[in-house]
């Protein structure tokens, strides 16, 4: 493919489109960089939570098929009998999801759950209702495991509208009953509804139907629920480049991006989903490419990073199975905005609340980890301006995919 | 400078034109309240009414104040100024004359209005019939009195009181009610700005065997009352205290609430005063007549005069404080006209202010060099905080009281911070916060006061107003304060109240002291509220908790026995892999041993115990309770009755019968 510099963009862009170098080089420069992921890929080992001797213990969720589920279910629920026919009435004990009960690993990069739990009798006002959404969730799931069939987290809220009274509720014992069985969410076979976005040079068998995600159109494959269904993943490409945003999804796959530089296109449109972690987490465990994040200038684009790494709080039961280890953060930086020249008009200034986010998150562990990292959002911090990924639209539409990308990839200019 | 001057001697007449105070207030009343008849008249009703309760309560009586508005139609007005009606003869001369054009409009509205209405009454909805607006011309008059049973006024001194506008100049500080010290002086000039009419006074002072009766207006132009009638009347009831009648224009209509909700707070922090407000109208049904009785007879001491705070005086002022006082030293000067100086410091700052400074010189001596080298030193040196013995807060009783008789809330908790300093004034925040009421909507209701005058304008800036909605987190105190029916009362006291705007009808939220006392009283008050409504709550979940625990049995029956039916239903060689009495309890859901009733029956039965359980707790915590009364307790007339004494070293009992 030829190289399309210049355009529309090139006018206002200013000086960077003529440093551009050809393709051939640049391509070469992304090659060797992927070779040595792969490289490190090989030796950097897998560690697990047991692999290291932590001095808290700390609570790791596994897969199990349906069968286990459905075992793990029947001792819970027996022993709950045992318990009412003895007049004693019911209560769970749950592992506190809480934020105080999370622990940052730094070996492993990610969140994990310390092993607190609490109790959640039905003898209480405070917490009977919870007790019998839970005791509904679990006959929900056990029915589910018999019949070996999928709902979404909204088909179960609305098997019982009337106790549930919000999704919000069955959500939130969902995940709890997840940690009390010791189970993924996916083992409980609920899922969400699909939310994340694939398009480029990958190729993988869902459910039987081979997918060639280049042949996907402009709107791209969605991320099936069931990361369990995908198989068999190919893919010649050099790196996966991950989006926050719809908008500039689009224009990537419109301008098919990833055939002048091979690559695959992720995007979760803003908070990732559950599947599109698991996704990207299998594509990166499977093909070895190195990840690229491109993300708002601001401290939620920096908070999406982060869940794609280290994990939710809310999840972090199962952050063995759903973080991606080594993103590289390759825009937009705060330091961009100078670099770039983006104009004035596009930078927004901060509110109070965005600088508050941003000084906690400055406290954050995996932001401490990188002083580069760190310096950046120092600079947001303290210059009080974010950007969108919209903003680099002001040198033209195409700037984003046909100058910007093209030269962070040149300059190697991620962190 | 010098070229203007020419210039308006020049163009003008050349003596310099003098302009009296009383000038000053007439040109620029909208400082002073009086910006449009409406907010005149609301003014008016409330400087006669501060000063009947500052005179009640110098001569340490529990006031009594009537209040009456009377409506005056225009012939009526005409007539009392003699003046013939008229009627209009060249139509067209007027501003409301309608022309064939303005007719024919106005005829097509109203057909379609009536058509409109007819409409809505065959559609069954009620009618509200628009009402005539008034035209421009139409001014209405009233006549306002105040009645009240204060210390009256010398009979000589009437016209001098009431006539002349900042008459007397005041030596010393003082927490006052007045915020200008005009009081009824400004409600005078209006009155004969707007009607032209005089006012009357009728006064007795304590034990006088006469009422003075005097009519007045003043002169504005020279600042001096100009007498019509000043005359002795036989005083045959013993009465003491002042009336006053003044005509004045006003406006009924758009400050009805305002003037009725003035008086009901003026009621709340003075409950120890019976009001009755009367508004007569033209038409008897549009009368209002509200009382608003006394509750109780404690009365906050009046307060004293204080001396200033080194840090609270300008350069004026401490020229004016020296030339009040000739024959003065240095050292008495500092040390009897200001507070938290004595002998000992004031020897200490002479000694600071330099070697052309000794204690016996005296003050009028000083040069105005010296005296800006004393102004310097008040600013930068260190002084002790004056006391707060100045101040009379309302008292948290009395808060309490007011709140209780005018509003009828579930709860009031009452909290009075410490005396706090700023600029050298020193000042106390009162707060209540009450839930519930009568006549209260729903969502925080803030009630402002100043020197125990309520505030009722510009509340969005106040300080006040902005703490309670931004800075208290309600839902920490178990208060909703969107759903909740909440009081916020705060009462700030002080010698200087740090007034903004003209209008002085709020206090800036730019003083972190003032701004963090308001803050802390109110949560001082929310934390006993917050200690209620948990025990509420906790009698509350007593009742429902039964009711609660046994709404989730079915679910939970069901849902438990939904599983177990579902593996009783499979295999038995799957049984196998379970503990033994498991299995024994799979037999029985098999053989319908187990089912959905027993569950919840074995439930049902759980609640009870637990419910039994926990009334039990709950019982030995907090001890029996009784259902209690409100009870209130009359005022009693010692004089009267002779009640049985019990003399211990330390008080007096008084045995009622």
């Amino acid at each position: 493919m030829a190289p399309r510099r210049g355009g529309d963009g090139g006018n206002a862009g200013g000086e960077l489109p003529k440093r551009l170098k050809t393709d051939g080089a640049i391509l070469q420069t992304i090659k060797d960089f992927a070779e040595a992921t792969a490289r490190a890929g090989i030796r950097g080992e897998k560690r697990s939570l047991s692999d290291l001797a932590l001095e808290e213990s700390c609570r790791e969720v596994a897969e199990l098929g349906s069968g286990e589920v459905k075992e793990e279910i029947e001792k819970l629920v027996l022993s709950v009998t045992k318990s009412i026919l003895q007049g004693q009435g019911l209560a769970y004990t749950v592992p506190s999801r809480t934020s105080a009960n999370q622990l940052y690993v730094e070996e492993l990069d990610r969140i994990v759950l310390k092993d607190k739990t609490s109790i959640r009798p039905f003898a209480s006002s405070s917490t009977v209702k919870k007790t019998a959404i839970t005791t509904r969730i679990l006959e929900l799931v056990h029915q589910l495991c018999s019949k070996q069939i999928h709902v979404t987290k909204r088909d179960l809220f609305y098997t019982d509208v009337k106790l549930f009274t919000e999704q919000a509720q069955s959500d939130t014992v969902l995940d709890d009953v997840s940690c009390m069985l010791g189970c993924t969410r996916t083992s409980l076979n609920v899922v969400a509804s699909e939310k994340g976005v694939v398009v480029g040079r990958l190729v993988f068998v869902e459910d039987g139907d081979r997918i060639d995600c280049t042949k996907m159109g402009v709107g791209g494959k969605a991320i099936p629920p069931n990361i369990d269904k995908i198989q068999d993943m190919e893919s010649d490409a050099l790196f996966i480049l991950l989006v926050e945003k719809d908008a500039a999804f689009m224009r990537l796959a419109e301008d098919r991006f990833y055939n002048r530089f091979p690559c695959v296109i992720v995007t979760a449109k803003g908070q990732p989903d559950v599947a599109t972690r698991l996704f990207l987490r299998k594509m990166k465990m499977e093909l070895r490419l190195p990840v690229l994040g491109l993300v708002d200038s601001d401290p939620y684009g920096l908070k999406i990073l982060s869940v794609y790494m280290s994990g939710s709080k809310n999840m972090s039961y199962d952050s063995a199975s759903l973080t991606t280890p080594d993103i590289k953060w390759l825009g937009v930086r705060p330091s961009d905005l100078d670099k770039y020249r983006i104009p004035q008009q596009c930078r927004l200034p901060m509110s109070e609340l965005d600088v508050k986010t941003g000084r906690d998150l400055l406290e954050e562990d995996f932001i401490k980890k990188d002083p580069r990292w760190y310096q950046e959002l120092e600079l947001m911090v303290k210059n009080k301006e974010k950007a969108e990924i919209q903003a680099l639209s002001s040198f033209g539409f195409q700037y984003l995919s046909e100058v910007y990308l093209p030269m962070k990839l040149q300059e190697r200019d991620w962190i | 400078m010098d070229s203007k001057k020419v210039k308006a001697t020049k163009t003008q007449d050349p003596a310099l034109k003098q302009k009296s105070p009383a000038e000053f207030f007439s040109e620029n009343k909208n400082i002073a309240g009086f910006d449009n008849p409406g907010k005149s008249l609301y003014t008016t009703v409330r400087e006669l009414v501060e000063n009947a309760l500052d005179s009640a309560e110098s001569i340490a009586e529990l006031p009594t104040i009537e209040v009456t508005i009377e409506e005056i139609s225009k012939s009526k007005f005409n007539a009392m100024i003699g003046l013939v009606d008229h009627e209009r003869v060249d139509a067209e001369l007027y501003d409301d004359y309608e022309n064939e054009k303005a007719r024919e409009k106005r005829l097509a509205k109203e057909a379609r209005e009536q058509e409109r209405q007819a409409k809505a009454i065959a559609a069954g909805k009620k009618v509200t019939v628009p009402k005539a607006g008034k035209g421009r011309g139409d001014t209405v008059f009233y006549k306002v009195s105040c009645k009240d049973n204060g210390k009256g006024m010398p009979h000589d001194d009437i016209p001098n009181m009431l006539g002349r506008v900042l008459s007397g100049t005041k030596y010393g500080l003082k927490q006052t009610r007045g915020k200008f010290g005009l009081g009824a002086k400004m409600a005078l000039i209006w009155s004969k700005m707007s009607t032209g009419l005089p006012i009357e006074i009728s006064s007795a002072m304590k034990g006088q065997k006469f009422i003075s009766f005097c009519r007045l207006d003043i002169d504005i132009h020279k600042n001096i009352p100009n007498v019509h009638v000043l005359e002795k009347k036989p005083n045959t009831t013993g009465w003491h205290g002042a009336e006053i009648h003044v005509t004045i224009e006003g406006n009924w209509t758009t400050y009805r609430s305002k003037v009725i909700s003035y008086m009901r707070q003026m009621a709340v922090i003075t409950p120890y005063a019976q009001f009755l407000f009367r508004y007569r109208a033209g038409t008897p049904e549009k009368n209002v007549s509200v009382q608003f009785v006394r509750r109780t007879d404690v009365m906050p001491p009046a307060p004293p005069e204080t001396k200033y705070h080194p840090s609270a005086v300008d350069l004026l002022l401490i020229k004016r404080l020296i030339a009040e006082k000739s024959k003065q030293t240095l050292i008495q000067y500092l040390q009897q006209d200001f507070v938290s100086i004595n002998k000992s410091y004031a020897e200490r700052l002479i000694g600071e202010m330099g070697p052309d400074f000794t204690p016996k010189m005296l003050v009028k001596d000083l040069t105005d060099q010296q005296l800006v080298r004393i102004h310097q030193l008040f600013r930068q040196a260190k002084f002790d905080d004056p006391d707060g013995d100045c101040l009379s807060p309302a008292g948290e009783y009395n808060l309490r009281l007011g709140i209780t008789k005018e509003l009828h809330p579930d709860m009031v908790a009452t909290c009075q911070g410490n005396v706090q300093v700023f600029e050298g004034h020193p000042f106390i925040v009162e707060a209540a916060v009450s839930l519930g009421g009568k006549s209260v909507k729903p969502g925080l209701n803030i009630f402002r006061f100043a020197n125990r005058i309520p505030l009722l304008f510009e509340q969005g800036g106040d300080v006040i107003t902005r703490t309670a909605t931004k800075r208290i987190s309600w839902s920490a105190y178990k208060i909703s304060h969107l759903q909740d029916k909440v009081g916020v009362f705060v009462s700030i006291v002080s010698t200087k109240i740090p007034f903004k705007g003209t209008g002085k009808e709020y206090i800036g939220d730019d003083i972190t002291e003032i701004a963090s006392g308001v803050k802390s009283a109110i949560q001082q008050c929310c934390i006993q509220l917050k200690a209620k409504l948990v025990r509420q709550k906790a009698a509350r979940d007593k009742l429902e908790r039964k009711k609660n625990l046994s709404r989730y049995i079915p679910d939970v029956s069901r849902a438990i026995y939904g599983v177990l039916a579902s593996i009783a239903n499979e295999r038995e060689a799957k049984r196998q892999k379970y503990e033994p009495d498991s299995r024994e309890i799979l037999h029985k859901v098999a053989d319908k041993e187990v089912t959905e009733v027993t569950l919840s029956r074995k439930l049902t039965q759980y609640v009870d115990q637990v419910d039994a359980e926990l009334a039990l707790d709950y019982a030995t915590q907090s001890g029996l309770v009784k259902a209690r009364e409100p009870i209130s307790l009359a005022g009693v007339d010692w004089t009267q009755a002779n009640y049985l004494e019990l003399h211990s070293p330390v008080c007096v009992m008084k045995l009622l019968s």
